[in-house]
């Protein structure tokens, strides 16, 4: 077991103008479950594949414990990883590719055979240790590949998007067996995905990455409750979060002729230079209002495209208007969750309030938070 | 082509108009039982290769005044063994088979061996120089082996390695084209994940070699080794100038088969035969390696 720090960390690849990781600061505890996130080309892979030894490191430095192992080759950094399409050895038996790199480690036959054996019943593989994998279902596949990880006893788990070949009812299950197993063991992992979803499921802690920078490290709930920016704010949560940004009036941010309600304070630094504010709201967080009710300006109106029904909750995409004042002509989809019974028709106009403390507020300029 | 019997769905399902349906199944990779026509033609292919190969077997048990007649004879003769008899007299032939296959076999472990050496190294290492080195080796394609020979034959003199069988072997070790071969069938058969995975678990450079990129390389070496083993037995030009009759290859020994004022046929025909029997055997072992789909499962996708 073991912690891991990307101290600076940073990869130039040859011939790019940009790092695809740049500076990546970060601190790994012991036994924890990190999840690396973010869109693709984003530099979440090339991270772990630094902390793996199978990307050189530009600059800064990566720690395994207290030991230094930015020039470790692969096998001195004690670390074991499971590849998205598994790399399995094609001409070898699972028994054969979960033993592979304990028999180069000159470990004895039968312990090879005793920790072969202790994987394969924990990874449900008993039955197949003596086929190929060409014999085996694409989910046995990724077990054995989970097994060749496992059976090193490694002092990190590196995956990298273990379960992106797997078909969508398996890769639910495989999530929470494989979050069931790192809590087992024990052993500090780095899971590398793109779908938030995993991220959010999976992670003791979620790392979401943009262009080679670190945007956010913090807890699933901490980063769903306070996104540190606007990129955090739209690709945590499922639909999207809404950003939108307009003009900041007395008291709030001025939205297709009305005005949306935004804490004095932050409203004053956040539009403190421009006069303008980025306010962002969930999807789950708006309610549909009548016009004309209560103190709050009547709630911001909304044109519904489009309705989309799933039983538990329905989604309304709708359209925010242009300002009527004419000076900001701003129009922005709109997402808003409702009650599947009460959803509004196709084409009708709906007025939307944010509940209380669920607006968070984002510069304009450096598209950051505001508290 | 195929079965009749599919023919009316796939021109229902062929949804486009324009790509007749027959085009279609013969680019969609699709398995069906061969049809009679397919095995008539089969056949006849079949025929027309085995043929020569019938012809020497002939020629080898008759005389030549039998071989002049007309019509020729189709029916091999009981004099095949006496042939056989008179062309090991004329020319060492057991000894240019002993030479053959040894050189041919030096030849051909050498040339697979240090072609996927190579063809590794340049379609998955990353190395300063690669791509230059890589056009280097192809561009010596380019240079007809005729140029070679003389500056060869010196060097060979002067290692006073004339007759001996090292002059035909060494000069040969390693190839080319093996190169290129193995390097184009590596790096579209060789995923880099699974010599990362390799890494990973601890391999070193050559342990992934033989753990690995060998297993992965197998269909293509055998390929090489049948193709190489056939040019090395086959090679007249550089043996007949480096070796003597007195320590011949096959080829060699052939060369002085039947001579005198009227090639004897029949006697070259026999030692041609004899000497041809040890290609077959190669290509039966090794026809057995080529095994498709051996890397079927190993990565997905």
């Amino acid at each position: 077991m073991a912690t891991v720090t990307f101290d600076s960390a940073t990869r130039i690849y040859p011939k790019a103008d940009r790092p695809a990781v740049d500076t990546l600061d970060l601190e790994i505890g012991d036994g924890e479950f990190l999840v690396l996130v973010g869109p693709s080309g984003c530099g979440k892979s090339t991270s772990l594949r630094m902390l793996a030894g199978l990307e050189e490191i530009d600059a800064g430095s990566i720690r395994i414990g207290d030991r230094d192992v930015s020039d470790a080759p692969p096998k001195d950094r004690d670390i074991a990883m499971v590849f998205q399409n598994y790399a399995l050895y094609p001409h070898m038996t699972v028994e054969q590719n979960m033993g592979f790199a304990l028999k180069i480690a000159g470990v004895a036959k039968d312990e090879i055979g005793r920790r072969v054996a202790e994987a394969a019943k924990i990874l449900d593989l008993e039955d197949y240790l003596r086929r190929r994998p060409k014999a085996l279902s694409g989910g046995q596949r990724q077990r054995v590949a989970m097994g060749r990880a496992i059976v090193r006893n490694p002092q990190v788990f590196l995956m990298d998007e273990p379960l992106s070949n797997l078909d969508a009812k398996l890769r639910v299950q495989t999530r929470t067996q494989i979050a069931a197993l790192q809590r087992r063991l024990a052993v500090t992992t780095v899971y590398v995905t793109h779908d938030q979803v995993e991220a959010m499921t999976m992670g003791d802690r979620v790392a979401v990455l943009k262009d080679g920078v670190l945007q956010q490290c913090d807890t699933p709930g901490a980063l769903y409750e306070r996104p540190a920016n606007t990129f955090v704010a739209g690709f945590i949560g499922s639909p999207a979060m809404n950003v939108v940004t307009g003009p900041a009036v007395d008291g709030g941010i001025r939205l297709a002729g009305a005005v949306l309600p935004v804490p004095r304070e932050k409203l004053a630094r956040a539009s403190a230079g421009t006069g303008r504010v980025t306010v962002g709201f969930r999807p789950e967080s708006l309610e549909i209002v009548v016009p004309g009710d209560g103190g709050t300006g009547g709630g911001v109106p909304v044109v519904v495209n489009v309705v989309e029904q799933l039983g538990s909750d329905a989604y309304l995409y709708a359209t925010l208007g242009a300002d009527d004042d004419g000076d900001v002509l701003h129009t922005a989809d709109v997402v808003v969750r409702t009650e599947p019974r009460t959803a509004a028709a196709v084409g009708q106009t709906v007025h939307l309030r944010v509940r209380e403390d669920c607006l968070h507020v984002f510069d304009p300029v450096t598209q950051l938070r505001v508290d | 082509m195929t079965t009749l019997a599919s023919a009316p769905e796939e021109t229902v399902s062929a949804a486009a108009p324009v790509a007749p349906p027959r085009r279609r199944r013969g680019r969609g990779g699709k398995v069906t039982a061969a049809g009679p026509l397919t095995y008539v033609l089969l056949g006849l292919t079949a025929l027309v290769s085995v043929f020569p190969l019938y012809w020497t077997a002939v020629a080898a048990s008759k005389t030549n005044a039998e071989l002049a007649g007309t019509p020729p004879p189709f029916l091999p003769d009981a004099d095949l063994f006496t042939n056989i008899g008179r062309a090991m007299e004329e020319a060492p032939i057991g000894l240019a088979i002993v030479n053959s296959v040894v050189v041919a076999s030096c030849i051909t472990v050498g040339t697979v061996l240090c072609s996927t050496l190579a063809g590794f190294a340049f379609a998955k290492l990353r190395f300063r120089g690669n791509g230059a080195l890589l056009a280097l080796v192809i561009g010596t394609m380019m240079v007809p082996t005729q140029l070679a020979i003389i500056p060869l034959f010196i060097l060979i003199a002067e290692l006073q390695w004339v007759d001996h069988l090292q002059a035909v072997v060494l000069p040969t070790l390693v190839s080319a084209f093996g190169v290129f071969f193995m390097r184009q069938f590596l790096s579209q058969a060789l995923p880099d994940e699974l010599l990362e995975a390799a890494r990973v678990d601890g391999a070193s450079t050559l342990r992934t070699f033989w753990s690995v990129v060998v297993p992965v390389a197998r269909p293509a070496m055998a390929v090489l080794a049948m193709l190489t083993f056939l040019t090395a037995w086959n090679d007249f030009f550089w043996p007949i100038i480096a070796l003597t009759t007195d320590n011949p290859t096959v080829q060699v020994a052939l060369a002085g088969l039947g001579g005198g004022y009227v090639p004897d046929t029949a006697v070259i025909m026999a030692g041609t035969l004899i000497g041809t029997l040890p290609v077959l055997v190669v290509f039966v072992v090794l026809g057995k390696q080529i095994v498709g789909g051996i890397m079927q499962g190993a990565v997905k996708g």
